[in-house]
């Protein structure tokens, strides 16, 4: 019963979420940005994170560091604070905990089938993988030729399964079948994800319904502005949009129209929560959209925090932690390139 | 006043070799400051791509924009380089570099929207009067040859950029953009190489035959 929680949440949940609000006070600050900002080399920026908890991930990489060593790095290191909650959960929370990382299992599903339509090796695709993402029978995928043998040979056993009844077709994979194929896992995974929240009730199911409903409309925005001068049609951009979120029903048909980014702000900015993200950028202007949505999702994120007995928290922190490391990857990329003019395009502080 | 008639002649000469002379200089000095300055402009173009590429990663994630991606199936190039030589000329057997972009499927239109972007730059369109509707015929035409260019050409960028999905962020087209304008500069920076070494070998011979007459 809700307002209860108080009462028994700490019987099972307690210990994990000192746990994950004890990470949290991990992340980093502002100071250590701006640190990491000033640096010349990635073995400057190493130096800085060794005395982070990041360090003793790093502290053994030899040099010539590259970007993508330390974003493997960082991943790691959540990845083993993850596998660490996840062992200690009892249900419903280790249920909640791996619905986390159906988008990463998706992902990587279509990174496997996408690779080896492109005729490249397993091994090589394995090891690109997200590790958040691996489940056992992952490498089999390469043997699929259309969706239906996909679902049969593989994903049956897995948790996507139930995702699957939306697009299971005899046609062969190829660009565009992948593309709507990933589209419409993440969509099923997304309104599972909220009815299994909404079932929770409680603080979970308020904090959760709101990061999510966030998540779809930024998906919506992100598929509209990404399928405009494509082949997709108005219809099946349509039936790739969440059914649930501030924007549906009546943002979504505004958005299915859309053909260029001024008609997308249009219809964004009679959302008062999305005007503020508009209102940051010039007409005509898309490029640091992705950035002004980080900021607000990181605002929202912060916020679930601030009450206490629910699992919004992991969820939060998990995601908090994923930007982290975007923004490790956007600063080792711009000083990489000696760019370093560039860092705080894309930084987004958490705190 | 003596006026000697004959050495105004040899002056003529002697600076008829030197207009020549000092025009292979120019020319020289002219095709290297303009290699230069491709190779600055070719170099801040990877720059800006290569970073475009990390914002497309930034904005994709790792898993989408991925070397792993990349596809290893035997297909038919985007887009060729042809070689040629200059033939008829003082100066033969100069190599000609021409970039043949997108030339897979629509090689046709591809050629014929280069053809008709180069006849535009040779004869800029005066307007002439009394003849209106025909050059307003004209230019609606070429807009819609141009439209039909342009058409074909988005659909083999985005066929390329297929093998990171369909639906890909405006960062990757732009950082595509950008790696194209690169790839062209590249073919400038090879003519005018070309350019440069001719005439370098130009002013090498003026000064050798200068030499020997010494």
């Amino acid at each position: 019963m809700y307002g209860f929680e108080a009462m028994t949440f700490n019987i099972h949940g307690g210990y994990l979420e000192a746990i994950v609000r004890g990470h949290r006070a991990g992340l980093l600050t502002a100071t250590d940005y701006n640190n990491l900002c000033q640096c010349e080399t990635l073995d400057d920026i190493k130096m800085h994170l060794s005395a982070t908890e990041y360090g003793p991930y790093l502290q053994n990489e030899p040099s010539p560091l590259h970007t993508t060593t330390i974003v493997e790095k960082c991943t790691l290191k959540l990845v083993d604070e993850y596998k660490h909650m996840l062992c200690q959960a009892t249900e419903p929370l280790s249920t909640f905990l791996e619905y986390i990382t159906y988008g990463h299992m998706i992902d990587n599903v279509v990174l496997i089938v996408t690779g080896t339509l492109h005729e490249r090796d397993v091994q090589e695709l394995l090891e690109k993988c997200h590790p958040l993402g691996m489940f056992d029978s992952i490498a089999t995928l390469a043997v699929a030729q259309n969706m239906r043998e996909l679902y049969r040979l593989v994903l049956v056993d897995t948790p996507l399964a139930p995702y699957f009844s939306e697009c299971i077709t005899s046609e062969d994979l190829d660009d565009m079948n992948i593309e709507i194929m990933r589209n419409t896992l993440y969509k099923a995974y997304l309104e599972d994800f909220y009815k299994f929240c909404q079932k929770l009730g409680g603080a979970t199911a308020e904090i959760m319904s709101d990061l999510l409903a966030f998540e779809a409309d930024r998906r919506a925005v992100n598929i509209t502005i990404n399928s405009i001068g494509t082949e997709l049609t108005r219809d099946d951009r349509r039936k790739l949009y969440s059914n649930f979120g501030l924007l549906y029903p009546y943002g979504h048909e505004e958005l299915a129209v859309c053909e260029d980014i001024d008609q997308v702000r249009g219809a964004m900015e009679k959302y008062p929560p999305y005007q503020s993200i508009f209102s940051k950028l010039s007409y005509g202007e898309s490029q640091m959209l992705d950035k002004a949505f980080y900021e607000e999702e990181v605002k929202r994120l912060c916020l679930a925090f601030e009450q206490q007995f629910h699992y919004g928290v992991f969820f939060a922190y998990m995601r908090l932690r994923e930007q982290e490391i975007r923004n490790l990857m956007w600063i080792s990329e711009c000083v990489a390139q000696n760019q370093k003019s560039r860092v705080h395009d894309s930084v987004v502080f958490i705190f | 006043m003596v006026v000697d008639h004959e050495t105004p002649s040899l002056e003529n000469g002697q600076t008829d070799k030197e207009v020549e002379e000092n025009a292979n200089v120019l020319q020289f000095m002219d095709s290297m400051d303009a290699y230069l300055t491709l190779i600055h402009s070719l170099s801040s173009t990877l720059r800006r791509g290569w970073l475009e590429l990390a914002s497309a990663r930034h904005s994709m994630g790792a898993s989408r924009v991925n070397t792993v991606l990349l596809d290893h199936t035997s297909h038919p190039a985007a887009t060729s380089l042809l070689v040629t030589q200059d033939e008829g000329k003082v100066d033969s057997g100069k190599p000609h570099f021409t970039l043949c972009k997108w030339a897979s499927s629509s090689n046709e239109n591809s050629l014929l929207g280069e053809k008709q972007s180069s006849q535009d730059k040779l004869h800029p369109q005066l307007r002439h009067r009394g003849s209106t509707e025909l050059c307003e015929e004209k230019t609606s035409s070429e807009n819609k040859a141009s439209r039909e260019v342009d058409d074909p050409v988005q659909k083999e960028r985005s066929k390329s950029l297929s093998m990171f999905g369909t639906l890909v962020s405006p960062k990757l087209r732009a950082a595509q953009l950008s790696f194209e304008a690169a790839l062209e500069t590249l073919v400038e920076i090879a003519n005018m190489r070309s350019e440069m070494l001719c005439a370098f070998d130009q002013v090498n011979m003026k000064l050798e035959g200068r030499k020997d007459e010494k």
